[in-house]
């Protein structure tokens, strides 16, 4: 079994709703955690998230000045000096397919539909930590690997040229990629 | 955890697109615990967390009727423009995903339906304010009844009934987009967490 050690991470939550920053960060506190920062708009959101490092940001969609999708994308700028590879859980009431698929091209780590549960808000966190994707950089994309499963059967064509998915279905990769650190 | 020694991610670069892979600097907050030997239970813990701030969530309730009350007000008196939608739409969406932590689960479809009927309409100037004027009145009567044995059938009727209406106005005005009417009809992709 996996357990988290809250106490070790830093919160940083972004909600222009002051009860629903209240009820985040009750329930990140009953989970343990000590370090948690708050934010009231996209705009004080991002200083805050520039200013305190968070290891995991809680932020909501809809919020004054800029919103949630508009800052996920100012974290994830891969030449930033702050962290763009920090994990985003997106914590909204809007569960609309499309709004669900443009907060994935935002670069949400995790996306989560009010009213929220201290169940299902742990096992984000879990799984953020746990099991972190990998990042996809394109011309047009920064972000969390939007493929959470890689499908052997797919038969269509690739939007990526030379992807992991190609490398699934013919067994090799290597001379599809250059490799660096 | 943010502040460990920085690795560089790991990066394998393909045609049109490379694959990072960041060190997982928040994997030191993982612990192993033994099946059975879990010491207390953190998702109960945050549960009971919230149990103690429960005594506020009535007057909070009330704080976010008054607000989307007053921003019924506004469309009252100046109609529904690009002014007066944004107080409207914010505090709707809010009870929609506040309600049911505060104890009034049956508010949410109610707040829904309003956030539907202004998120989908091309021309919110032609949304009828009795419609808008009807989605708050049944949200505050709901909160307002709260402690009445039969609130969740009334509030399901009122939900019921309400989402109709709006969704024929909403097929009539979007009769000229089919691409937006299937997205606007189509079911949340969203499982109850709950």
């Amino acid at each position: 079994m996996v357990r988290v050690d809250f106490a070790k991470l830093r919160f940083l939550i972004i909600d222009d709703n002051a009860h629903m920053r209240r009820i985040i960060r009750t329930l990140l506190h009953g989970f343990g955690a000590r370090i948690v920062y708050e934010a009231e708009d996209g705009a004080s959101g991002l200083e805050a998230f520039t200013n305190y490092t968070p290891d995991i940001v809680l932020i909501d969609w809809a919020m004054p000045i800029f919103d949630g999708l508009e800052l996920a994308q100012m974290i994830r700028q891969p030449n930033a000096h702050s962290n763009p590879f920090t994990a985003i859980i997106m914590l909204t009431g809007h569960s609309e397919k499309a709004r669900v698929m443009a907060a994935r091209d935002a670069g949400i780590t995790e996306f989560m539909a009010k009213p929220i549960s201290a169940k299902a808000l742990y096992h984000r966190i879990i799984s953020v930590i746990a099991n972190p994707r990998p990042f996809v950089k394109t011309k047009s994309y920064f972000g969390p690997d939007r493929r959470r499963k890689i499908k052997t059967s797919f038969g269509g064509s690739e939007r990526r040229k030379g992807s992991r998915s190609d490398a699934a279905r013919h067994g090799a990769s290597s001379d599809k990629a250059t490799v660096s650190r | 955890m943010s502040q460990g020694k920085s690795e560089k991610p790991s990066v394998v670069t393909y045609a049109d697109h490379e694959i990072i892979t960041p060190p997982n600097k928040l994997l030191g907050a993982l612990k192993a615990v033994p099946a059975g030997k879990a010491e207390d239970d953190p998702v109960a813990r945050a549960e009971q967390a919230l149990e103690h701030i429960a005594s506020e969530f009535a007057t909070w309730m009330d704080q976010e009727c008054d607000r989307l009350d007053r921003a019924r007000m506004e469309v009252r008196a100046k109609g529904l423009n690009r002014t007066t939608r944004g107080p409207l739409f914010s505090a709707a969406h809010d009870i929609k995903g506040q309600a049911a932590t505060f104890g009034y689960p049956w508010v949410a479809a109610l707040a829904n339906s309003l956030c539907r009927l202004i998120d989908y309409t091309p021309d919110i100037s032609r949304i009828p304010v009795s419609l808008v004027e009807q989605h708050v009145d049944s949200v505050r009567a709901i909160v307002r009844e709260k402690a009445r044995p039969d609130v969740a059938m009334v509030a399901d009727t009122l939900a019921k009934r309400l989402r109709e209406v709006t969704d024929d106005f909403l097929v009539r005005e979007n009769r000229d987009r089919p691409e937006y009417l299937e997205s606007i009809l189509a079911p949340p992709v969203i499982p109850d967490e709950q």
